[in-house]
């Protein structure tokens, strides 16, 4: 049979999230008392309430057949990786090095063959950003790679 | 000074080109950047600070004042066309404005947010007008276990939207709430969930929170999608404008969004949040068909646009009459008039009633140069559509980056937008709503401050709920709501 | 103009590592001078950055970057500070707090004040004053001290958070004053003033620029001022040192910072120090800085290394105490 595999790993998952938070706020976050509430009564309430939700989601799916969801995780891949080099290469290669760089990164997983229009993507987004967010915006990030 | 006499000097002083040049910077700067994902009003007026130097306080404030406005319709424009809202109220919009993208009707869905915005604007002008002072005593006359119990009441009334099972619903909710706990508990000083991260110690980044759950989400999902490579979107000029039958659905919507965000905007904290989500549940919940929501319904575009922006304008009140600023923009719009030697507070619109009846009037003014100034641009939004998506989403990507920098300065946020990112596309997968996560994330600090400094007020006397009026009217309401939802399911059921 | 680097000033920096061979110092500064600061633009301490890097930038002959990286009450912006150090170009201006109870306040602030920072000057003070509803039966500080004192907790009073200078301000306040107050946090001064003006909590410890509006329009009065002397924005109101119990010595003052990496040239900071000081002497700047709460404070990288340490453990004192009763 075919089950609910999304919500059954969603509900469970949220589960998982909301039964940690509970625990690591009992063990390191005061409760405190209803006059004076520690910073440990909140999250320990709302880690139970999550994970009685997340079980709430899951179980009945399990029961229940559902629509498989389709994962691309090359697409995942490539766009996270994009933001993660622009985050890393911001204040090492500078604004036209990071972007350029993830601009070609996110392009990959596009489902056009070669690498001209990239290459022509690439430049016009690197020129594009400039203008707007360094002369248009004038935000103070650096242009050009630092030097060693 | 009557409210006549206000107005016409208000009207004579904003129409001079001194200052009509600014309001006109203003909003076109708003519009623009508010297109571009992530940076907000709060970005582009600290940009603009800077500028303010040289021109008067009164033309200052009327142009930041118009890059707030002015965001909000460009904020519509990037979530209804690529579902990218760098705010909760425009997660909001993107709920029906961006399936209807996705139907075709990207031209109605623009034109029910740029009038519904516009009419939203006139109606927080008339109240800002008229109920000005009865709203500032309001204001002040809310207290801690007030905004608790009203935030409460928001949270229940608003859990429903955007899903159909109701434990996804509220368990969205409720890891919103658990997120909105990261950082330094302002209570106790403790520091929750930081893991050693300095730079969580004010919590998860609003933006790039949004922009991770709801845009790079987006875009993962459409990268390789057949249907975004742009070969077929044929749009005539007949899609471009909403039907008889669209403009019908508008109006009540509109004047309900509008009433509703010119109260909420008023009180200092997040009205404008609050009024778009309690705007949507109220249209599904009046609509004779809700499961049209979430599908591409005008209602869920007309009715939170019109909160927002009522909300927008009305969120002047406090800030002008009590010289108390709601929100941080508003508190870096009053760091405007400091730099100015202007001293906010009470007494400032007495000494220079210019400044209020000036600003008031070029809420009016700009307004209507941003309808004029968005109407015609819908066609080029919607011509935009047409661009196969592999050459517009890396630039998406890199401005979304640049959004999230723009807002501390630090690229740990760009790197938090990727795990964000991923966690959206994983909620995504299993079709569980972003916008309630957000609408928990935005709430939750503020639920648990104030219902915390209630207790602490009352010495732990739980009963503060309900003495104070205010209080225990919004403890009844989330009650009978509560009731009138459990016995439409039971009905439901048996039925 | 020259730059005479005495042997006191070398000395004064304190910096071991003047053994490191200075990069051409008449020429400095070669490029863009960086500021980093704590708090957002328009807030009250980027208002006063800028308020003083403009002139410097006049003097240096280069522009003056003022770099926004708020967040964890001005801590990240001297941890950026650190971060992009090294070509001695880079510098911030901090409020009191990430230089003297950050580390005690905060799991790991990531940088050691002693070791890390080089002091440059002080730029100015503000002290804080204790306002109260204008509608309240509470008229001056002793009346204040005797409605306090009745019982424990009888009072209630709002600050800008756990930690905050104005809740350990209150916290010294009180321990003086020998009596104990109900301590409610809020985020800004706009909330605790809502709140005083709305009658939800008894009084406040704000920055007189935040009470000054509102007690000019009759909504709130102010008590006594934490200063030694009557602060210039507002002369009228009382000092607190000496009166309804508190010591004569009572002084409670935030303050900010100009600093610099530990590693900057001794010769640059000398020079920052003396633009500083000219800059800070001129009425204009002085009036400027006030306009925004803040009164002029030059003085030399030693008093600054002074006030950090003096202050570190006045507050230490009062942390303990806190953390202790609760």
């Amino acid at each position: 049979m075919r089950r609910d595999w999304p919500d059954i790993w969603g509900g469970l998952a949220l589960a998982a999230v909301g039964l940690s938070a509970c625990g690591w706020a009992l063990a390191y976050y005061d409760l405190g008392t209803l006059r004076r509430m520690g910073p440990g009564f909140f999250p320990t309430v709302l880690g139970a309430m999550l994970a009685a939700l997340g079980l709430i989601v899951a179980l009945p799916a399990l029961r229940r057949t559902g629509v498989p969801s389709r994962v691309q995780p090359w697409a995942a891949a490539a766009v996270l990786a994009s933001i993660v080099i622009f985050g890393l290469g911001l204040s090492r290669l500078g604004l036209v090095g990071a972007t350029a760089a993830s601009v070609l990164v996110a392009s990959l997983p596009a489902p056009q063959p070669g690498w001209t229009w990239r290459m022509v993507l690439t430049l016009a987004v690197t020129l594009l950003t400039v203008l707007v967010f360094s002369f248009g915006l004038r935000m103070t990030l650096p242009l050009w790679p630092r030097l060693p | 000074m009557t409210t006549w006499e206000g107005l016409l000097y208000g009207i004579g002083f904003a129409m001079q080109p001194g200052v009509l040049i600014y309001c006109i910077l203003g909003v076109v700067l708003g519009t623009f950047v508010g297109v571009l994902p992530g940076i907000g009003a709060m970005a582009a007026i600290s940009l603009l600070l800077p500028v303010t130097y040289y021109i008067t306080a009164e033309a200052a404030l009327i142009m930041l004042a118009g890059v707030y406005y002015g965001a909000q319709y460009g904020g519509a424009v990037a979530s209804i066309l690529m579902r990218l809202p760098g705010t909760p109220q425009s997660a909001v919009t993107a709920l029906d404005g961006y399936p209807m993208v996705r139907e075709g009707r990207a031209g109605v869905a623009l034109f029910a947010a740029m009038a519904s915005s516009f009419a939203g604007s006139v109606i927080g002008i008339m109240v800002l007008v008229m109920l000005a002072e009865w709203l500032s005593r309001a204001a002040t006359a809310f207290g801690a276990a007030d905004y608790a119990a009203m935030m409460i009441l928001g949270l229940v009334a608003a859990s429903t939207i955007g899903t159909d099972q109701f434990a996804k619903g509220f368990a969205m909710v409720t890891l919103g709430l658990l997120l909105g706990c990261v950082g330094t508990d302002v209570n106790s000083g403790v520091q929750r969930f930081t893991f050693g991260q300095t730079e969580f110690l004010d919590g998860i980044n609003l933006v790039a929170l949004a922009m991770g759950l709801f845009g790079v989400a987006e875009v993962i999902a459409n990268v390789r999608d057949p249907d975004r490579q742009g070969v077929v979107e044929r749009i005539g000029l007949r899609r471009l404008l909403p039907g008889r039958d669209d403009l019908r659905r508008m109006g009540w919507p509109t004047l309900r969004g509008g009433a509703l965000g010119s109260f909420f905007g008023a009180l200092p904290g997040t009205g404008s949040t609050l009024s778009s989500f309690l705007s949507y549940a109220m249209e599904r919940r009046v609509a004779r068909d809700p499961s049209r929501f979430g599908k591409g319904a005008v209602e869920g575009v007309a009715g939170p646009e019109s909160a927002n922006n009522a909300a927008a304008i009305t969120a002047f009140v406090p800030t002008l009459t009590l010289g108390i600023p709601g929100d941080p923009i508003m508190a870096l719009m009053l760091g405007a008039l400091v730099i100015h030697g202007i001293q906010p507070g009470p007494l400032m619109l007495e000494a220079r009633p210019e400044m209020f009846w000036g600003l008031v009037a070029s809420f009016g003014i700009g307004n209507l140069l941003l309808l004029i100034l968005n109407l015609p641009l819908i066609g080029i939004w919607v011509a935009m559509l047409r661009i196969p998506f592999r050459w517009l989403y890396p630039a998406i990507l890199v401005f979304v980056c640049l959004g999230v920098y723009s807002v501390r300065g630090l690229t740990f946020d760009i790197i938090a937008v990727a795990g964000i990112g991923l966690v959206g596309y994983l909620l995504a997968l299993a079709a569980f709503s972003p916008a309630l996560l957000l609408l928990g994330f935005v709430l939750g600090p503020l639920i648990e401050t104030n219902l915390r400094r209630a207790l602490l007020i009352s010495r732990g006397d739980p009963m503060v709920f309900l003495e104070r009026p205010i209080a225990a009217g919004f403890v009844v309401a989330t009650a009978a709501l509560l009731l009138l939802s459990l016995w439409q399911a039971w009905r439901r059921r048996t039925a | 103009m020259t730059i005479i680097l005495t042997r006191r000033a070398a000395l004064s920096c304190a910096v071991a590592l003047a053994a490191f061979p200075a990069l051409a110092q008449d020429a400095w500064p070669t490029e863009p001078v960086h500021v980093f600061v704590g708090f957002p633009a328009g807030s009250s301490p980027d208002t006063l950055a800028r308020i003083i890097t403009e002139p410097l930038a006049q003097r240096l002959g280069q522009p003056v970057v003022v770099e926004n990286k708020p967040g964890a009450g001005g801590v990240i912006g001297v941890q950026q500070m650190l971060a992009s150090a090294g070509n001695g170009h880079t510098f911030g201006t901090t409020i009191n707090g990430p230089l003297t109870t950050a580390q005690r306040l905060m799991d790991d602030t990531g940088y050691d004040v002693g070791a890390d920072i080089a002091p440059v000057t002080l730029i100015a003070t503000s002290p804080l004053v204790l306002a109260v509803s204008a509608d309240s039966d509470i008229g001056d500080l002793q009346g204040f001290v005797d409605a306090a004192g009745a019982e424990p907790e009888a009072l209630t009073y709002g600050s800008v958070g756990q930690g905050s200078g104005a809740h350990l301000t209150a916290e010294l306040f009180a321990d003086e004053a020998g009596v104990s107050m109900l301590h409610i946090p809020f985020t800004s001064y706009a909330e605790v003033t809502t709140s005083i003006m709305g009658g939800e909590i008894d009084a406040g410890f704000m920055a007189p620029s935040a009470a000054m509006p509102h007690v000019e329009a009759g909504n709130m009065q102010m008590l006594g001022i934490t200063s030694a002397e009557p602060f210039p924005q507002a002369p009228d109101v009382p000092v607190m040192a000496g009166q309804a119990g508190l010591p004569d010595d009572f002084r409670a003052e935030l303050w900010n910072a100009f600093i610099a990496p530990a590693d900057t040239d001794p010769a640059v900071i000398e020079r920052l120090n003396t633009e500083l000081n000219e800059i800070l002497a001129d009425p204009e700047v002085q009036e400027k800085l006030l306009a925004i709460g803040w009164k002029a404070a030059p003085g030399t990288p030693a008093d600054l290394e002074e006030r950090i340490a003096t202050d570190t453990e006045m507050w230490g004192a009062v942390i303990d105490r806190v953390q202790d009763s609760q």
